[in-house]
């Protein structure tokens, strides 16, 4: 399965909508002027996405995971490098960063950043279906990219792609670019997309 | 219309219970209209609100800073199916609660949330609220961050003493090298062209680089044993101006070859001091020195001694090139200089000033330094407790006898050949019966056959095989009573206090450090043999 340049381009103007938000929102709450943007968006079967992550992420991670709910279903992750997450965290909070593990409170800021994004993500897309989208608590983890992928693979049976979103926070002169992965089952993929289409149609 | 959440007060009796016993975590509940329904008894506890006070109200009515701190959209999120999570860090607390943590400046509980949608059968009837107190947590990361802070301080305090002593390093091996260069090229020449007309300059040349470099090993040397704290003061009762001038004495060679003046002025009534007279004369004449080495020709250097009350107060100032303001703390620490750049334009290690501090200090004085700036000159004060009632020992000025060794037959052991050949010279010069011998083992056996008996034995102590401790052991238990106590001077290279005391324990009478001082060793054997 594959994303049309046009289904690609559709989902990347409709998730910067999202993220408008998103970014408005981190903004009034750190008070510095965040940016967020989406430039690109990429559709894979789940057992290439490690590989494709690897590609751009290296060792330990810090990811914010919520399982979603609904007519479609799934699961979002957040996923920054350690050194993207320690910089977010004092770029958001001017704190020098401990490490994550002995941080507690530099792992909230990320979590509720994840919390903000995956949300914002989401609820575009269940704007878009015109369905609810209810979410788990967001779950916190550092671990190897590897093993996060590897218990998405484990916990289902059936063929499901991901959505990986690259998402570029620049504030304060400083880009951290962090990558959303959205794990959807090959009907709720079905959906959207066509959802996409008819948004995309309405438009012109 | 009745609001869905209003099936909430019938929570079931097992929930009830449960809900009731959450005592280490705050939770409340409102319905779709954000109507409190349910307040916990720990927030009971902490707010001082009770629950039948918050029952049936608006939250934004009770907690009307909600609204204005931008939180009352999470709850509109969480009504529209979404989970909120509130960190501390970004948010610092969710309800206003007041706590007072000991010592720590906290009057505000800090707080982490989470606001929840509360649905029945897929259909959101209410929010539900869970408050964490984390202001432990938030005191320890504080006092976390302030360690590590501290510790990255130490580090980096420790990489400057590094980089310093590297630096030191780096002057050592050229303070080194420089006066070698001028010995090892001199003494070429005058091996390939013992032309008269240079021989002197050559002679003099090297005589100057060879001391200079004897007072850089010696510096090194009163550092290390400052450092490691075996510097001994032979203390006397002493006057400070007497000290001053032989340090003028010493200097006013220098100062006259680069045209810089030196006044004196040194006050009548000035008490005694109690130190270390040639102690305090290195101290003086580091000033001095320094003070030299950066004023300009046509410069002035002025030295006074005057005594203040209970201390006696000596100043050297010159109208040199000054000390720059930022480095003025700096000025007597180890191994600092103010321009460590390779192009240098004076020499030193670094060492001076800071043995004048260290060996003020053992005198329970203070030094200290003021300088207006580049160009304007500096003025190093030293200062020291006067002495009251005490009997001044005039400083008496060396007097140098001429000494004469003819007809004393000296034996020579050392197993360089050297070192050898420059006592046999030295000694011969003074008229000495001189026969020298490069092993212990050749030694001992030229004085069993008793075919040739010394007057005095001049032994190194360092030698491959058998050394000189071994070598005056042997010689001590020898038949012949006349070999058996022939006087013995030990030359060594070890100039420790420890290495004297152990020479003489060994059976030598006397102990003579290397670079040999011609003069010195004459005047030893010459008290040897007329004893």
């Amino acid at each position: 399965m594959q994303l049309t340049a046009l289904q690609q381009d559709a989902l990347v103007e409709l998730l910067n909508i999202g993220f408008g938000r998103a970014a408005a929102s981190l903004s009034q709450l750190t008070g510095h002027r965040v940016l967020l943007e989406v430039p690109q968006v990429t559709l894979q079967a789940v057992d290439e996405v490690g590989e494709a992550l690897e590609r751009v992420v290296q060792g330990h991670v810090a990811s914010v995971h919520q399982i979603f709910t609904g007519r479609v279903s799934g699961d979002a992750l957040l996923i920054l490098d350690e050194a993207g997450a320690a910089m977010l965290k004092e770029l958001l909070t001017n704190e020098p960063a401990l490490p994550l593990a002995i941080d507690a409170s530099a792992r909230e800021v990320i979590t509720e950043i994840g919390n903000i994004l995956l949300n914002a993500c989401l609820g575009t897309f269940g704007n878009l279906l015109k369905v609810q989208v209810s979410f788990s608590v967001p779950h916190l983890s550092i671990e190897h990219v590897g093993a996060i992928l590897e218990s998405l693979k484990i916990a289902h049976e059936e063929i499901r792609y991901a959505l990986v979103v690259h998402a570029g926070f620049r504030l304060r002169d400083t880009q951290v670019t962090g990558y959303m992965v959205i794990v959807l089952s090959v009907a709720s993929l079905d959906r959207l997309i066509h959802a996409v289409e008819d948004w995309e149609q309405s438009q012109s | 219309m009745p609001a869905k959440g209003e099936n909430l007060d019938a929570l079931g009796a097992a929930a009830s219970k449960w809900f009731e016993q959450l005592d280490d975590r705050g939770v409340f509940i409102t319905d779709d209209r954000l109507i409190v329904r349910r307040w916990n008894p720990w927030l009971a506890a902490q707010t001082g609100l009770r629950s039948s006070d918050m029952i049936g109200r608006p939250l934004f009515e009770l907690f009307p800073d909600l609204v204005e701190r931008g939180l009352a959209a999470s709850y509109h999120d969480a009504l529209a199916g979404e989970v909120r999570v509130l960190s501390q860090r970004f948010h610092k607390y969710l309800l206003p609660i007041t706590r007072s943590f000991h010592g720590a400046g906290i009057t505000e509980m800090a707080q982490s949330a989470r606001i929840e949608p509360l649905t029945d059968d897929e259909t959101v009837v209410g929010t539900i609220t869970l408050i964490e107190d984390v202001t432990e947590r938030v005191i320890s990361e504080r006092e976390l961050r302030t360690q590590i802070a501290a510790s990255e301080e130490a580090r980096r305090v420790a990489e400057e003493a590094s980089r310093l002593k590297d630096e030191f390093l780096a002057t050592l091996s050229h303070e080194i090298r420089t006066p070698l260069n001028a010995v090892i090229g001199w003494t070429r020449i005058l091996q390939t062209q013992p032309s008269v007309r240079s021989r002197a300059h050559a002679l003099e040349v090297i005589e100057r680089n060879a001391m200079s470099q004897m007072r850089l090993v010696e510096d090194l040397l009163d550092m290390a044993r400052i450092i490691s704290g075996k510097l001994r003061l032979k203390v006397d009762t002493l006057s400070l101006v007497d000290v001053a001038q032989a340090a003028v004495d010493v200097v006013a060679p220098g100062a006259t070859a680069k045209k810089v003046a030196i006044e004196t002025a040194f006050a009548d009534d000035v008490p005694p001091v109690s130190g270390d007279s040639e102690r305090l004369q290195q101290v003086i004449w580091n000033l001095l020195s320094n003070a030299l080495k950066f004023t300009d020709s046509g410069g002035r250097i002025r030295i006074e001694v005057t005594a203040d009350g209970a201390n006696v107060r000596l100043s050297i100032r010159d109208n040199g090139q000054g000390i720059p303001t930022e480095f003025i703390p700096y000025v007597f620490d180890r191994f600092r200089q103010a321009d460590a750049s390779a192009s240098r334009r004076h020499g030193g290690l670094g060492l001076g000033l800071s043995l004048v501090r260290q060996i003020v200090e053992l005198h329970g004085g203070r030094v200290a330094v003021e300088s207006e700036g580049m160009g304007k000159g500096s003025t190093f004060r030293v200062s020291l407790p006067a002495m009251a009632d005490a009997d001044l020992r005039p400083i008496y000025p060396v007097v140098v006898e001429p000494v004469t060794l003819h007809g004393v037959a000296v034996l020579i052991v050392d197993d360089e050949t050297d070192a050898r050949e420059l006592l046999v010279a030295m000694l011969e010069n003074f008229g000495a019966t001189v026969r020298a011998i490069g092993s212990a083992a050749e030694a001992l056996a030229l004085l069993r056959s008793g075919e040739w008996e010394p007057d005095v034995l001049v032994s190194d102590m360092g030698m491959a095989d058998t050394d000189g401790f071994a070598l005056i052991r042997s010689i001590r238990a020898l038949d012949s009573p006349k070999i058996r106590t022939v006087p013995a001077i030990a030359v060594t290279a070890y100039a420790n206090p420890e290495d004297r005391v152990r020479a003489l324990v060994a059976g030598y009478q006397n102990h003579i450090p290397k670079p040999v001082d011609a003069n010195a060793l004459a005047a030893a054997i010459a008290r040897l043999v007329t004893a």
